[in-house]
């Protein structure tokens, strides 16, 4: 019965012709759209999760404490934090030879450390927003021993509303184009009802049951959305092999991830899902519309 | 098998009522072949739509196959014309398909194992004389033939009752005798037949018990 089903189906899609082609590239263009500005949005997302566990507020010492412990104690027990090192001046100076490298020797001409012994404080997820790190700073340039505090998460915050506006528009290109998708496959399945109708009458005559006059419409439409699904992923997955190798050293240096990443299987599971439910809520919508 | 009782419809057009059946009675025992005679208007169409359930009476009670028609939810009413072959004046055949196609499309619908397609298909075929045909289109078609593959078409599930509204209505006198010699082998394998016809001749000529509306009334019902 479901070859049947499946046969009329296509028999349908057939008889639906160039309207149902333009369904299939309208859901094409609708999820390549969504697909796209997911991709952007989800590696951009990618970055702003790694400088959020990244984001560090260091606080410079006006000296060199003779306990740092007792400090470390202070500081682990203001609100917002939730880690933090002690930097004696002597590591601050090593770890600068270490990033000047070949240069290093440069250091041993000075007279003295100039550097500052410090605290690298790690704030808790709450305190990594603008305003939960602008709180700490006030706090931490409270303490005493406290010369300077350096840090903000604002451009991380920058960065996290240019992936929700991406997230945004990509969802409102892709609504916009899903809704054109469904009145498209609506409408060629209420051509195909036209065409059909005398199969239909004749399915009621015999006795049909229900399911086997209603399904091969749901079916064209669903196989509709799934070929606009699949063509939609076919150009994502060409674009993305297209840019992603030209596109990944820039990212690496401004954005700190290594690389672009596709969909994950369950991405690629939820784009083809989409696609069959755009195709199948206009078929169903157009059986509703004008019952057969 | 059938009994109409008291059976009256009358339809609106408007604020005007139009009787169509006027308090039809009569039964039709299993194995039966009745030939339901009348002037066109006289009524033959309406009851046959409401031996099938395509319509419901306005007055009245009628029992097909067991099935009370009156009260039968639409959900019902495939089950009841799976025990019901249909053929119309116009035989109805799907165009795009070829005859074999049209017939086994009923099969398909109500989820006849495709193994038994085949044989089923041509079994009908056979009854109605038309096994050599069974690949030409419809276009392809006399209208004898394409009445015939319509009778095909209602018998291949071998249903106890055959409902046929004016088969040899669009057809001249050889094809009609034609028509009505298949329904002759059809109901003598047993299937009770139920032929409206508005050509008195022809119902004369099958010496059948014959129910002659006039007006919506049962005026006669001899044979």
């Amino acid at each position: 019965m479901l070859g049947f089903l499946v046969g009329e189906a296509l028999r349908d899609l057939r008889r639906a012709g160039r309207v149902a082609i333009s369904a299939i590239v309208l859901i094409t263009l609708s999820l390549a759209a969504l697909g796209g500005f997911w991709l952007v949005s989800s590696n951009l997302g990618r970055a702003v999760a790694q400088w959020r566990d990244r984001v560090r507020i260091v606080v410079y010492l006006k000296r060199e404490p003779s306990a740092p412990e007792a400090v470390l104690g202070r500081v682990r027990a203001i609100p917002g934090v939730s880690g933090v090192t002690y930097i004696a001046k002597a590591d601050a100076l090593r770890a600068l030879k270490q990033v000047l490298g070949k240069d290093a020797s440069v250091v041993d001409h000075l007279p003295a450390n100039p550097l500052p012994a410090s605290l690298e404080v790690t704030p808790s997820a709450t305190a990594a927003t603008p305003e939960g790190a602008r709180d700490l700073v006030g706090r931490l340039a409270a303490l005493p021993e406290a010369d300077e505090v350096a840090g903000s998460a604002d451009w991380i915050e920058r960065l996290s509303q240019w992936q929700r506006l991406l997230a945004t528009i990509g969802l409102g290109v892709g609504a916009v184009l899903a809704v054109a998708a469904i009145l498209t496959v609506t409408t060629a399945t209420t051509l195909i009802l036209h065409a059909r109708r005398h199969e239909t009458e004749i399915m009621r005559l015999v006795g049909a049951p229900e399911s086997a006059i209603r399904l091969p419409l749901l079916l064209q439409g669903m196989m509709q959305g799934l070929a606009g699904a699949v063509l939609a992923l076919i150009a994502l997955m060409a674009g993305y092999s297209l840019v992603a190798p030209r596109l990944e050293p820039l990212v690496n240096l401004t954005l700190g991830i290594p690389d672009l990443e596709f969909f994950s299987p369950f991405g690629i599971l939820t784009l083809l899902g989409a696609g069959t439910l755009l195709g199948g809520l206009g078929g169903w919508l157009a059986r509703a519309r004008r019952e057969p | 098998m059938i009994e109409v009782h008291r059976v009256s419809k009358v339809y609106s057009v408007g604020p005007v009522k139009v009787p169509a059946l006027r308090e039809v009675s009569f039964r039709v025992s299993k194995g039966e072949f009745v030939v339901l005679s009348g002037a066109s208007g006289a009524g033959k169409t309406t009851l046959l739509r409401l031996l099938y359930r395509d319509d419901r009476p306005s007055e009245g009670d009628i029992e097909v196959l067991g099935h009370d028609l009156v009260p039968m939810r639409r959900s019902q009413v495939a089950t009841l014309r799976r025990s019901i072959g249909i053929v119309f004046q116009d035989a109805k055949l799907l165009p795009v398909r070829t005859v074999y196609e049209n017939i086994a499309f009923v099969l398909r619908v109500l989820g006849a194992p495709r193994r038994e397609l085949t044989a089923r298909v041509f079994d009908a075929l056979r009854v109605v004389g038309l096994s050599s045909r069974a690949q030409a289109y419809p276009a392809q078609l006399s209208q004898g033939e394409a009445q015939r593959a319509a009778l095909a078409r209602a018998i291949v599930r071998r249903p106890p009752l055959l409902l046929a509204d004016e088969p040899t209505g669009n057809l001249d006198d050889a094809m009609a005798a034609e028509i009505v010699d298949v329904l002759k082998d059809i109901g003598a394998g047993g299937t009770t037949i139920v032929l409206a016809t508005h050509q008195a001749r022809l119902a004369r000529a099958l010496h059948r018990r014959t129910i002659t509306l006039d007006g919506g009334r049962v005026v006669k019902d001899e044979g």
